[in-house]
C-alpha cells in the first residue's frame, strides 16, 4: 500500500483550502484514494491554517500522522509545521517568502520555488501562486501533469481559455522546476471517486431521502449543511435561517407537522437551545431529523475544532422520556446512508432521529467509489387510511407497537390538535383541569407507555441497532464511535502488523441498542475504548446499558482529531501489560 | 352546509375572562370566511389563551410556550395552501417569543396573529407581562411594577408586519371583522387584542378598557400611512392610556416570503416530487 501526506500550510485568505482541494480532486479522478483534513482557527484573515491530503492506491481512513511533503506559502508554515515532518518530508517552499535555515541538516529534501515570479513570468495573476505550488505536487507524488489540465478545463473554462492556459502554464513550470524531483509512484485505478466532506454527504443522504426543509442558525461546524441547503434551492429544498436555533428546530416540527420531510442542524451549542423542542417533537410524535456536528466545548469551546464530547448530552436532553434515535456516521457513505435512514426513522418511529457527528467527520474529505443510491427507500410510516374514516380521527391511538397512524393537514376527517401537553388518543389534554383524576391518571401512564413501546418496537424491527464487529476472534478489540472509527481501523491495521492480535468494534447506531446482542458482542473481550473526550462516554454508555465494564482508555481532548500513531502507542502499550 | 369549527371541547377560562370574546370573533370570523377546516392550521403556544386550540376543530398544535410563531412558519412554508394562524398571549408572544415575532414580521410570513394581550401571566396564577403598566401590582410585583410596557403596535409596525390591528375582547364583532381582514391580508398580520384578566388583573378591567377604547374607523385615520401608523401607536401611552383606539393601525401591501422563496416558486414543498435516482446522480456529481 503506497500513500502520501501532503500538507499545504499558509496564511487564511492564501487559498491553503482551495490548493488542497483542487490536489484532492485530481486524485479522486484519477482513481487514487483521498483523506483530507483540515486545521484551522477561529479567525476570517491571517492566523495559520492548514489543509493534509493523503493519496494513496487503498481506501485511507486518515490524513495520515506526519507530513510527507510540506508546501509553506509562509514562514509560519515552516515554524508551526516541522515538528510534524516525516523524516523524509520533502519541503516546497515559497523561496520569496521562507527562510529554511532551520531546517537545514537534516534528512529533508528542501526545494525553494519562487511562486510569484513563475506567475508573473507567465503573464498571470498573483492568485495564480498556488497552481505552482500544486504542479510541483504533482511531480513530487507521480501524478501526470495532463490530469491536472483536464481538471482545470472543467473548472475554469467560463472564466475563459486565456485564464485555464495561463493556470496550465505556471503548473506546468512548477512540475518541471528544477530540483523538483519524482519520488512517489502511487497508481490509481482509474476510476474516478467522489471527493466531498461530511456535511456534503449529510446533506445528499437528505435530498436523496426526499428533506425538503432545512433549517439552521449558521455554526461551525454545522454550517457546511446550510450552505449545501442554500446553494441548491432552486432545485427543490428549502432552506430557512432562523433568528437563532430555538426558531430552526420548531420551525421543522412545524414543516414535519404539515407532511414534509424536514431537517435542522447545528453544532453542540445550538443544539442546547433545541432541547426543549426535541421534547416537543417526543411529545407531539412529530417525525425530525437533528444533525449535532460536536466541536470542542464547553460553552464556546474551540470553534474550529473536534470533540465527541456530546454523546451523553444528545442521548438524554430534554425533560422527561421519550423515544429517539441517535446514528453516529462512521464514514461519508454513512453520512449519506444513515442520514438518508434517517428519515425512514424518525417516519417509522415518529420520533426525533439524531445524527451526531463532529468537526472531523463534517468537514474531513474523503474519496468515495459508489453511493448505494439504489437500496434507497422512502418509507413513510403509518399513515392514517384515508378510505377509512369512521368518527372521530384517534392521532394518539393506543397501539400494540406504540405507533398511532398519523395524518397530515389536507387529509380530509382526520384533523387533530398536536399538544405539547399530555394528551389522551384524540389529543385532548389530560393535564388541566382533570389532571390527577383517576382516569385521567390512567390515561398519562398508558399513553407514555404507547410511547415508549416504539423503543421496543424498533428493536424487534430493526436490524441496526448493535456494533459492528472486525476481526471478531482477536485477542484485543478497540472500541470506537461515529468519526474515530476510521482512524482506530487504520491503527487495528498496524497494531497486527505489529504482530499484535487486534480487532475493531464501532457504533454507528448507538441508541437505542440491542443489549442481549450488544452484549454478547463485548463479553469477554479484551476492550480499549478510543474517544474524542475526557469522561469515556461511550465506554459509560457501554456499561450503563450493557453491564460491561471497560478498563482501558484512549482518550483524546485537546481538540484535534485523535491519532492512528497514538492509538497504536498506547493500545501496544496496554496490550504488552495485559 | 355551514361547517362547524368546534371540536367539542369547551375552553376553560375564567367565568368572564376575555378571552371568551376571542373564542367567539375567531369562530364567527372562520364562519364568515367559510375556512376549509381540513387546510387551516391553528398553532398555540402555552398560556391561557392558547388553550382555545383545543376547542377548534381544525389541524392544530398547542406548542410549547413562546414558540408558536416558529412552528406556524414551519408548517406554511411546508404547505403555503394552508390557512395559518397563531393564538397565544402577551408574555408568550411579547416576552419568551418576542425574538420570532420580530423575525416572522420581517418575513411577512402569511399568516394571523391573534395575541390575546392581558398585561398578565394568568396560567401561572398572575405576574405581570411585558405589557403590564407601570405600578401594576402581581404576584410577581408586590411593590408594584416597575418596568415600561412594552408597545406591541409600534414594535409590530417597525419590525415590518404587513397587517397590524388591535380589538377589544369586549367587542367580539368588531374583533371578528379586524380577524377576517387580517386571514384575507396577504402577509404577516398582527393583531392584538385588551383582553381582561378577570381573576389577576384589577387594573386593566372591562370598564378600565371601555373608558379608554374608540374605533380607528369613521376617524379619517388612513392605515396605509406608516408614519401615521407608528404615531397613532404611541397614543395610549402619551394620553396615560385615556386613549386606547382599536382597529387597524397599519396596512400595506408587501410581497409575502413564500412568494419571493426561490424554492417554493416550483409550488409548495408538500406537492414537490421526491427526488428520482438520476436527480440524486446528478446532485452526487458535482463532487467528481
Amino acid at each position: 500500500m503506497a500513500n502520501v501526506s501532503i500538507r499545504i500550510a499558509g496564511a487564511n485568505g492564501d487559498g491553503v483550502e482551495s490548493t488542497g482541494a483542487l490536489l484532492g480532486k485530481i486524485a479522486a479522478l484519477s482513481g487514487m484514494e483521498v483523506f483530507g483534513n483540515r486545521g484551522y482557527q477561529s479567525v476570517i484573515r491571517g492566523g495559520h491554517v492548514w489543509y493534509q491530503i493523503r493519496i494513496g492506491d487503498e481506501k485511507l481512513y486518515s490524513a495520515g500522522d506526519s507530513i510527507d511533503v510540506l508546501v509553506a506559502l509562509n514562514q509560519d508554515s515552516i515554524v508551526n509545521q516541522k515538528s510534524h515532518l516525516s523524516d523524509k518530508a520533502i519541503v516546497i517552499y515559497d523561496s520569496a517568502k521562507c527562510n529554511v535555515t532551520e531546517l537545514e541538516g537534516r534528512s529533508y529534501k528542501l526545494v525553494g520555488i519562487p511562486f510569484l515570479e513563475i506567475v508573473l513570468a507567465a503573464g498571470g495573476d498573483s492568485i495564480m501562486r498556488n497552481m505552482v505550488s500544486i504542479g510541483a505536487v504533482l511531480k513530487v507524488v507521480g501524478i501526470d501533469i495532463s490530469l491536472f489540465d483536464a481538471v482545470i478545463n472543467k473548472m475554469f473554462l467560463r472564466k475563459g481559455i486565456d485564464v485555464v492556459n495561463k493556470n496550465i502554464k505556471v503548473a506546468t513550470d512548477g512540475y518541471s522546476y528544477k530540483g523538483v524531483e519524482n519520488v512517489y509512484s502511487i497508481k490509481g485505478d482509474g476510476k474516478p471517486r467522489y471527493l466531498l466532506d461530511g456535511n456534503t454527504a449529510v446533506s445528499l443522504g437528505a435530498y436523496a431521502a426526499g428533506c425538503k426543509y432545512y433549517a439552521a442558525y449558521p455554526m461551525t461546524p454545522a454550517s457546511g449543511i446550510l450552505q449545501w441547503f442554500a446553494a441548491h434551492a432552486d432545485r427543490g429544498v428549502l432552506y430557512k435561517q432562523t433568528e437563532d436555533e430555538i426558531a430552526a428546530i420548531n420551525s421543522a416540527i412545524g414543516a414535519s407537522s404539515a407532511g414534509v420531510r424536514a431537517m435542522c442542524g447545528s453544532s453542540g451549542g445550538g443544539f442546547a437551545l433545541m432541547v426543549e423542542a426535541l421534547g416537543l417533537a417526543g411529545m407531539l410524535e412529530t417525525p425530525l431529523v437533528v444533525v449535532e456536528s460536536q466541536r470542542t466545548g464547553p460553552s464556546t469551546g474551540l470553534p474550529s475544532k473536534t470533540e465527541q464530547g456530546d454523546l451523553l448530552f444528545v442521548m438524554h436532553a430534554s425533560q422527561g422520556e421519550f423515544p429517539r434515535i441517535v446514528v453516529a456516521p462512521r464514514s461519508m457513505e454513512e453520512c449519506f446512508s444513515l442520514t438518508a435512514d434517517a428519515f425512514n426513522l424518525a417516519d417509522r418511529y415518529q420520533c426525533p432521529v439524531i445524527i451526531l457527528v463532529d468537526a472531523f467527520i463534517s468537514e474531513r474529505v474523503e474519496s468515495v467509489v459508489n453511493f448505494d443510491v439504489d437500496s434507497i427507500r422512502i418509507d413513510r410510516g403509518k399513515m392514517a387510511d384515508a378510505s377509512a374514516t369512521s368518527g372521530r380521527f384517534k392521532r394518539y391511538e393506543l397501539t400494540n407497537d406504540g405507533i398511532s397512524p398519523r395524518s397530515v393537514p389536507g387529509m380530509k376527517g382526520f384533523s387533530f390538535v398536536a399538544p405539547s401537553y399530555e394528551h389522551n388518543e384524540y389529543g385532548e389534554l389530560v393535564s388541566d383541569v382533570l389532571s390527577g383524576l383517576d382516569a385521567h391518571v390512567e390515561m398519562r401512564k398508558k399513553m407514555q407507555e404507547k410511547r415508549m413501546r416504539k423503543m421496543d418496537t424498533m428493536l424487534k424491527q430493526e436490524k441496526v441497532f448493535a456494533p459492528n464487529i472486525e476481526n471478531e476472534n482477536a485477542k484485543h478489540f478497540l472500541v470506537a464511535f461515529g468519526s474515530t472509527t476510521s482512524v482506530a481501523r487504520e491503527a487495528m491495521a498496524a497494531l497486527n502488523r505489529k504482530g499484535l492480535d487486534f480487532g475493531l468494534i464501532s457504533f454507528s447506531y448507538i441508541l437505542p441498542l440491542d443489549s442481549d446482542r450488544t452484549k454478547r458482542m463485548l463479553s469477554g473481550k479484551h476492550l480499549i475504548d478510543v474517544e474524542c473526550n475526557y469522561t469515556a462516554q461511550l465506554a459509560k454508555v457501554i456499561r450503563m446499558e450493557m453491564g460491561v465494564e471497560i478498563k482501558d482508555t484512549i482518550l483524546r481532548y485537546d481538540g484535534e482529531n485523535i491519532t492512528c500513531g497514538e492509538i497504536v502507542d498506547k493500545a501496544a502499550k496496554i496490550a504488552g501489560s495485559q | 352546509m355551514v361547517e362547524n369549527y368546534s371540536s367539542g371541547i369547551r375552553p376553560d377560562f375564567c367565568p368572564g375572562c376575555g378571552n371568551f370574546g376571542i373564542f367567539a370573533a375567531l369562530t364567527k370570523a372562520f364562519t364568515d370566511l367559510k375556512l376549509d377546516k381540513d387546510n387551516t392550521m391553528v398553532v398555540a403556544g402555552i398560556g391561557c389563551s392558547s388553550t382555545m386550540v383545543q376547542a377548534f376543530s381544525c389541524y392544530g398544535i398547542h406548542s410549547l410556550h413562546g414558540r408558536l410563531l416558529p412552528v406556524a412558519m414551519g408548517a406554511k412554508l411546508a404547505n403555503n395552501d394552508l390557512t395559518v394562524l397563531g393564538i397565544g398571549g402577551d408574555g408568550d408572544g411579547y416576552g419568551i417569543g418576542s425574538a420570532h415575532l420580530i423575525h416572522v414580521a420581517r418575513r411577512n410570513i402569511d399568516m394571523t396573529y391573534v395575541i390575546s394581550d392581558n398585561q398578565t401571566y394568568g396560567l401561572t396564577t398572575g405576574q405581570t407581562s411585558p405589557t403590564g403598566l407601570i405600578g401594576y401590582k402581581t404576584k410577581s410585583t408586590p411593590f408594584g411594577d416597575i418596568e415600561n410596557p412594552l408597545n406591541p403596535i409600534a414594535l409590530a409596525i417597525s419590525a415590518g408586519a404587513t397587517y397590524v390591528a388591535r380589538g377589544f375582547s369586549g367587542d367580539p364583532a368588531h374583533l371578528a371583522e379586524l380577524i377576517k381582514r387580517g386571514i384575507s391580508h396577504k402577509g404577516f398580520a398582527l393583531i392584538d387584542v385588551y383582553s381582561p384578566c378577570v381573576t389577576f388583573n384589577y387594573l386593566n378591567t372591562y370598564d378600565w378598557f371601555k373608558n379608554g377604547v374608540y374605533k380607528l374607523e369613521g376617524t379619517g385615520y388612513d392605515p396605509k400611512d406608516k408614519h401615521a401608523a407608528l404615531v397613532k401607536a404611541l397614543e395610549p401611552e402619551e394620553s396615560d392610556y385615556k386613549r386606547l383606539p382599536i382597529g387597524v393601525f397599519y396596512e400595506e401591501e408587501r410581497p409575502t416570503y413564500e412568494s419571493m422563496d426561490i424554492t417554493l416558486k416550483k409550488g409548495p414543498l408538500i406537492k414537490q416530487p421526491m427526488p428520482t435516482k438520476e436527480q440524486i446522480a446528478s446532485f452526487l456529481n458535482e463532487n467528481r
